[in-house]
């Protein structure tokens, strides 16, 4: 196997380092930079999960070979709260709402959240859905989700 | 149906010995011609990563060509519109020219898998996966799109109703060759389009039906010009209903014929019985109602 | 769809108290100031910021890598099985046939009849042969790969209809008919020669996998001092620690199993931890090593427990206005390859028996039969799915009811009214229901919200060119609290330290449910501190005291009982304290917001964390042990008659969909389910509860189906196995009313399974109404509800 080195941001910060070619994102991240909190649900990219943002656009990491990501500003869960721990309004807003039950799928869900909210900062139900409409949760029935998305629109806007 | 050991035991990895990432169109083709087929194209990867993982598919290297620059973009030259081999579904489904041109491109490149899935999955990728009814082949099918393909021996056309040969097979060898153009003419002033698709949740799901129409017709005479009903699966190969669109051809516009076409399509159509996505029954039933439907919203999508 | 973007929804938590005057005037009017409060979870910053570790988050190093070999037959005789080439793969540590098991090669949540290894015969395709561990888990999957067995195929049986046949093929030496159990109440005869109408229809339900987000994964990891730890996400941890001590051939005392929090359970991580525990225990045993099991998405739907499907006949009598005057039923229940949860626990757990007490549903009905059968097949084994057996006979009964309504003419929420529990109604099981029975309130509560009445009757299509139309329909159901079984008793100690804070030791698991939260929170309430002060333990065997799992919606209640127990031991010696500090009666204490006051004069009181710090410095008792047994479950094993669970919750729920009658496509738009949970202790976290639980039952009613054809499951990974999404869930308005239950603390009884069981009858009832067809065998998929049309001969005229 020929090894291959990738360079890329994660998280903010510069990273290099040696992969074997048949590994995949998921992989990279949670067995050899023990990020744990992107999770494995399928490894089909059917459920979400995995989900982490890849210059900003969110995708499913299990089906992604780690190589992707050369050149590429990647941000997982971790990357989320800032230096001093403070967190971002869509993670206060999940713990105000009780969006999180079990919570296996709640990193993938507040990826696919930050990446909807940059980009439409106050979404409407129905866009919310559609932008979740790919990570699976089994435990909330979604409502409570979908109502700390729009809860953290609000903090937003009422920041300016 | 005996079952095999990969049937029942599952891996966590892919099996590659090489992943390469070739930065022009050359060099990547010249890759894929060293390796004499030990070596195949991966773009987006959503199919061909599953694929390895499950052990359906065998390779030495990977050659990703999303790096290969110029293939990334939707272009408009007249009516003629061109996908690069890389535009993604999220580009083909928010694309505001595609939505005004082709809107039922658009939504059936909205209707694969997911928003993940969408961000990263080419159309390319979705023609070449061969599956009878991928979400942006039935529509491609109805609007006659030509594909390009790029190989060591130079670039060759395809009319899509060439390309397609059997269940998850293409006239296109991913081990030599790379899709790196997809063509089609956008809907004209008296053209209407329509894309149905019937599942069974709305979302991260493969259909048990899917429909795509063009039609071309004068409403003030009331007739159809031409149709082009592209629907699937109902046979190995996303399938042009070719009797439907002979007798659909100078038809006046009106229910008799979109009922008298539906049952002639019905006739057309063998799908196969499927255990997860409906039996032959219902799938042919539904086709009755998909190209009724097809084709009325198609004349009531022209003018507007 | 509404949008919910504007305005604040407030949970709405209707109070209705029935005061028993004796507990007035014993106890003075407490207003609670920690348990009955939306109080964020206690693990949420860690799921926000992924910090929080599951099983599979843990470090791999030093693990070896445990797989098994699955048998692709559903029958067979194993003839050999040659490992030599597996051995001598490098990096290889062990192969493991039946033989090297150390104990008792068999495990099972109640009859440990699953062999850890396969030795003489499989049962179902996917049952283990080997276990292999290895380096890496690359090198084991090869090493599986070189493993060669020799089967004999033996002719399978698929129906547990064809099971009782006495020619079908054994799948166990006893028989196929695991459990026969009988209800019998009055006269069902007599009962039929009264009624008006007589109807009689038969409903199937399929294979249902648990599908939680998080696949199965275990760690064993050999101590130093020769026990076994075993850990990872779990129900029960009791369960797994007898089974692990059996399989070992080693006393209980001697494993240790401790739960990592989970990834979703819904009953599934019940026995499936049994499962990969001890094979990844044996394979720890014998090479001296830590072993990780961790399954693979179709792994887990391959090989680990299923809901029980059913087949169930059902013959009801009424009267012309709607009362019930007989009901029969027959329930063919198919266990599957081996017990898991299914069997008698004498008398009334298990599912099985479970489901035969639910069967005729929470209405008075003078007369009763059933015929419930436990039948094994070469199928997967049925476990624990969120409801254990009632959400199956819920599909029957609540049909059976809209068909019967319909027959009348009457409107199926007059025939729920006159037919349902009331304070004082007798069961089927003749249990008199002597409190908390809100059944009719939440009938009530949710037609109102529903505006029921309003809509009944109206069921149009959208307009005139549309094939859309629509239907509304309702469900009611009820659920216990606790599991029947002799034993059902539950365990909790509480330490008080001398600056106040506590440690909550509890065997009750964390899957998303929030104990781990609201029982910090009952804790908290009744010692009178601060939630922040009550450290709750991670469920270690070596350390928490029995408590049984964490199943049949029993936690809040039992748990919370025992833990009160618990505390009034310490609370004793702290009002004590207090009374000789303040020099005031014990009597006129009162412990709130860290606090200790004279209840007559507030002001003079003492701060808890300076009591405490004198009760350690006096040698008074700080530690408190609580033991909670329900009252006695009873059930003659002859007739099912008896009290089999102490307390029910109640619900109705009614939904509004929208049909395409030309392709069969359902959309469900509109939906209220209303609750009668006693107390809710955390509203937020109960509000989830029943939001997902609705999303469960959406999906056995529309979409959900492990397929087998010949004994092989079709549709192993989440493509093909089919959960709602985002974009299929419509939005859920719950209600939540509290008739409390004297039994609970603070009121409450359990709601985890609760929220689904009537959530998939309301939308079949909803589909018929609004297109004609009625789909009894589920799930009412496009095709399904399009046949279901074309038998009751087309769609409805315009």
């Amino acid at each position: 196997m020929n090894a291959l080195t990738l360079s890329f941001t994660l998280n903010g910060n510069d990273v290099s380092l040696e992969i074997s070619p048949n590994t995949l994102l998921v992989d990279l991240l949670r067995d050899k930079l023990r990020l744990t909190g992107t999770k494995v649900g399928c490894r089909e990219g059917e459920c979400g999960a995995c989900t982490v943002l890849l210059d900003g656009t969110p995708v499913n990491s299990c089906i992604l070979p780690a190589a992707k990501v050369q050149g590429k500003s990647l941000t997982t869960i971790e990357g989320l709260a800032q230096k001093n721990g403070q967190l971002t309004e869509i993670q206060e807003a999940f713990m105000h709402e009780g969006a999180a039950q079990c919570g296996f799928c709640t990193p993938g869900m507040i990826m696919n959240s930050t990446a909807l909210l940059e980009n439409n900062p106050q979404p409407n139900e129905q866009e919310i859905r559609q932008a979740l409409s790919g990570t699976l949760c089994r435990c909330t029935g979604y409502r409570k989700i979908v109502q700390a998305v729009a809860t953290a629109g609000e903090m937003k806007k009422s920041q300016g | 149906m005996a079952l095999t050991f990969k049937d029942l035991h599952w891996a966590k990895n892919i099996q590659v010995q090489q992943y390469l990432q070739p930065g022009t169109l050359e060099e990547a083709l010249e890759i894929l011609a060293n390796f004499g087929g030990r070596a195949r194209v991966i773009a987006g990867g959503t199919d061909v990563v599953p694929q390895l993982r499950r052990r359906n598919i065998e390779v030495e290297a990977l050659v990703d060509v999303t790096g290969i620059p110029g293939l990334d973009g939707i272009d408009q030259d007249g009516e003629n519109i061109a996908l690069g081999g890389l535009v993604t579904h999220a580009q083909v489904a928010s694309s505001d020219l595609i939505r005004k041109k082709a809107l039922l491109l658009s939504e059936g490149a909205g209707s694969v898998g997911s928003p993940q899935i969408r961000n990263i999955a080419t159309v390319a990728g979705n023609l070449i996966s061969g599956q009878p009814a991928a979400d942006t082949s039935i529509p491609l099918l109805a609007l006659d799109a030509t594909v390009t393909i790029a190989g060591r021996d130079g670039e060759r056309k395809v009319p899509l109703t060439e390309f397609f040969l059997d269940k998850g097979k293409t006239v296109l060898d991913c081990t030599r060759e790379i899709l790196i153009r997809i063509q089609f003419k956008g809907l004209i002033e008296n053209e209407g389009g329509c894309y149905l698709r019937l599942a069974k949740r709305k979302a991260l799901t493969l259909p048990m039906l899917v429909l795509a129409a063009v039609v071309n017709a004068d409403l003030g005479k009331g007739i159809i010009n031409r149709a082009a009903i592209a629907l699937g699966p109902v046979a190995p190969v996303p399938y042009r209903a070719a009797n439907v669109e002979g007798f659909l051809k100078g038809a006046p516009i009106s229910d008799e014929t979109f009922a008298a076409a539906a049952n002639m399509g019905m006739q057309e159509c063998t799908p196969r019985d499927s255990c997860l996505r409906g039996s032959c029954d219902y799938r042919q039933e539904m086709s009755k109602v998909f190209i009724k439907r097809g084709l009325s919203r198609a004349i009531a999508q022209i003018g507007s | 769809m509404q949008d919910t973007t504007e305005g604040k929804r407030k949970v709405q938590v209707h109070t209705k108290e029935k005061p028993d005057l004796d507990q007035l005037l014993g106890e003075p009017e407490k207003k609670l100031a920690v348990a009955g409060h939306s109080i964020t979870r206690t693990d949420d910053p860690g799921k926000v910021t992924g910090k929080l570790m599951y099983g599979a988050d843990y470090p791999q190093e030093g693990f070896l890598h445990g797989k098994i070999l699955r048998s692709p037959h559903p029958h067979a005789l194993i003839k050999s099985v040659d490992i030599e080439k597996a051995i001598e793969l490098p990096g290889v540590a062990a192969v493991l046939t039946g033989k090297d098991v150390p104990g008792r090669n068999g495990f099972g949540a109640i009859l440990p009849d699953q062999p850890v290894i396969c030795e003489d015969k499989v049962r179902y395709v996917g049952d283990g042969v080997a276990l292999v561990a290895a380096e890496t888990e690359e090198i084991a999957h090869e090493a599986l790969s070189l493993i060669r067995v020799e089967y004999e195929v033996l002719p399978a049986v698929f129906d547990p209809r064809d099971a009782l046949e006495p020619d079908a093929p054994k799948v166990h030496e006893g028989g196929n008919l695991l459990s026969d159990n009988k209800l019998r109440k009055g006269n069902v005869e007599k009962g039929f020669r009264e009624a008006d109408i007589i109807m009689e229809r038969t409903y199937q339900v399929p294979f249902l996998e648990h599908a939680y987000l998080e696949p199965d994964v275990t760690l064993a990891v050999p101590q130093r001092d020769g026990t076994m730890l075993v850990e990872g996400p779990m129900q029960a941890p009791f369960t797994v620690r007898r089974n692990l001590a059996a399989v070992l051939g080693v006393p209980v005392n001697r494993v240790r199993v401790r739960q990592i929090h989970m990834g979703g359970g819904f009953g599934g991580k019940e026995d499936s931890p049994i499962d990969i525990g001890c094979r990844a225990a044996v394979l720890a045993n014998h090479t001296g090593q830590p072993v990780r099991i961790a399954l693979e998405r179709e792994e887990v739907t391959l090989q680990t427990c299923k809901r029980h499907p059913m087949i169930m006949e059902v013959k009801i009598g009424a009267r012309k206005d709607g009362k019930l005057l007989a009901f029969e039923g027959v329930i063919y229940d198919e266990q599957g390859a081996y017990a898991g949860l299914g069997p008698v626990i004498p008398p009334a757990g298990g599912s099985h028996i479970h489901s035969m007490v639910m069967m005729p549903g929470p209405y008075e009905i003078p007369h009763a039969k059933v015929d419930a059968y436990l039948c094994y097949t070469n199928h997967p084994y049925g476990g624990a799915m969120r409801g254990f057996g009632a959400p199956q006979v819920h599909i029957a009964h609540e049909q059976m009811i809209d068909e019967l309504a319909g027959e009348l003419g009457l409107d199926p929420f007059e025939v729920r009214h006159i037919n349902a529990f009331r304070l004082g109604s007798a069961t089927a099981t003749g249990q008199v229901l002597d409190q908390s029975v809100g059944l009719l309130d939440t009938l009530e509560a949710c037609a109102e919200a529903f505006r029921w009445k309003e809509r009944f009757g109206k069921n149009e299509y959208l307009n005139a060119e549309s094939s859309k139309r629509r239907g509304i329909g309702m469900g009611m159901g009820w659920y216990r609290t606790s599991i029947g079984t002799a034993g059902d008793g539950c365990g909790a100690n509480v330490y008080v330290h001398e600056d106040g804070s506590v440690l909550l030791y509890s065997g009750i698991t964390e899957m998303g449910q929030g104990a781990f939260t609201v029982l910090p929170q009952i804790c908290a309430e009744e010692l009178g501190v601060a939630m922040e002060d009550v450290r709750l333990v991670q469920p270690d065997t070596d350390q928490v005291p029995e408590s049984g799992p964490t199943v049949g919606s029993r936690s809040t209640t039992l748990m919370g009982n025992a833990i009160i127990m618990a505390v009034r031991q310490v609370k004793t010696s702290i009002l004590e304290m207090a009374s000789d500090m303040l020099r005031v009666p014990v009597e006129r204490l009162e412990a709130k917001n860290r606090l200790i006051y004279d209840r007559e004069k507030p002001h003079k009181s003492l701060a808890f964390k300076e009591v405490a710090a004198r009760c350690m410095a006096m040698g008074k008792r700080l530690i408190g042990q609580g033991w909670w047994t329900p009252p006695a479950a009873s059930l003659d094993p002859e007739t099912g008659q008896g009290s089999p669970y102490f307390v029910y919750t109640y619900s109705t729920h009614m939904a509004e969909v929208l049909v395409d009658v030309e392709t069969g496509e359902v959309e469900v738009t509109d939906y209220v389910a209303a609750f009668d949970v006693g107390k809710a202790i955390n509203p937020k976290a109960l509000e989830g509860q029943i939001e997902g639980g609705v999303a469960m039952g959406l999906g056995y009613a529309l979409m959900e189906e492990v397929a087998m054809v010949d004994g092989i499951p079709q549709n192993l990974n989440l493509q093909d196995y089919l959960i709602p999404t985002t974009l299929d869930m419509p939005d859920v308005k719950p209600i939540v009313l509290e008739v409390e239950n004297k039994l609970g603390p603070y009121g409450a009884k359990g709601i985890g399974e609760m929220p689904n069981i009537p959530a998939t009858p309301a939308i079949l009832n909803a589909i018929s109404d609004a297109c004609g067809g009625r789909v009894r065998s589920l799930p009412a998929d496009p095709e399904r509800v399009f046949m279901a049309i074309r038998e009751a001969g087309g769609p409805p005229e315009r």
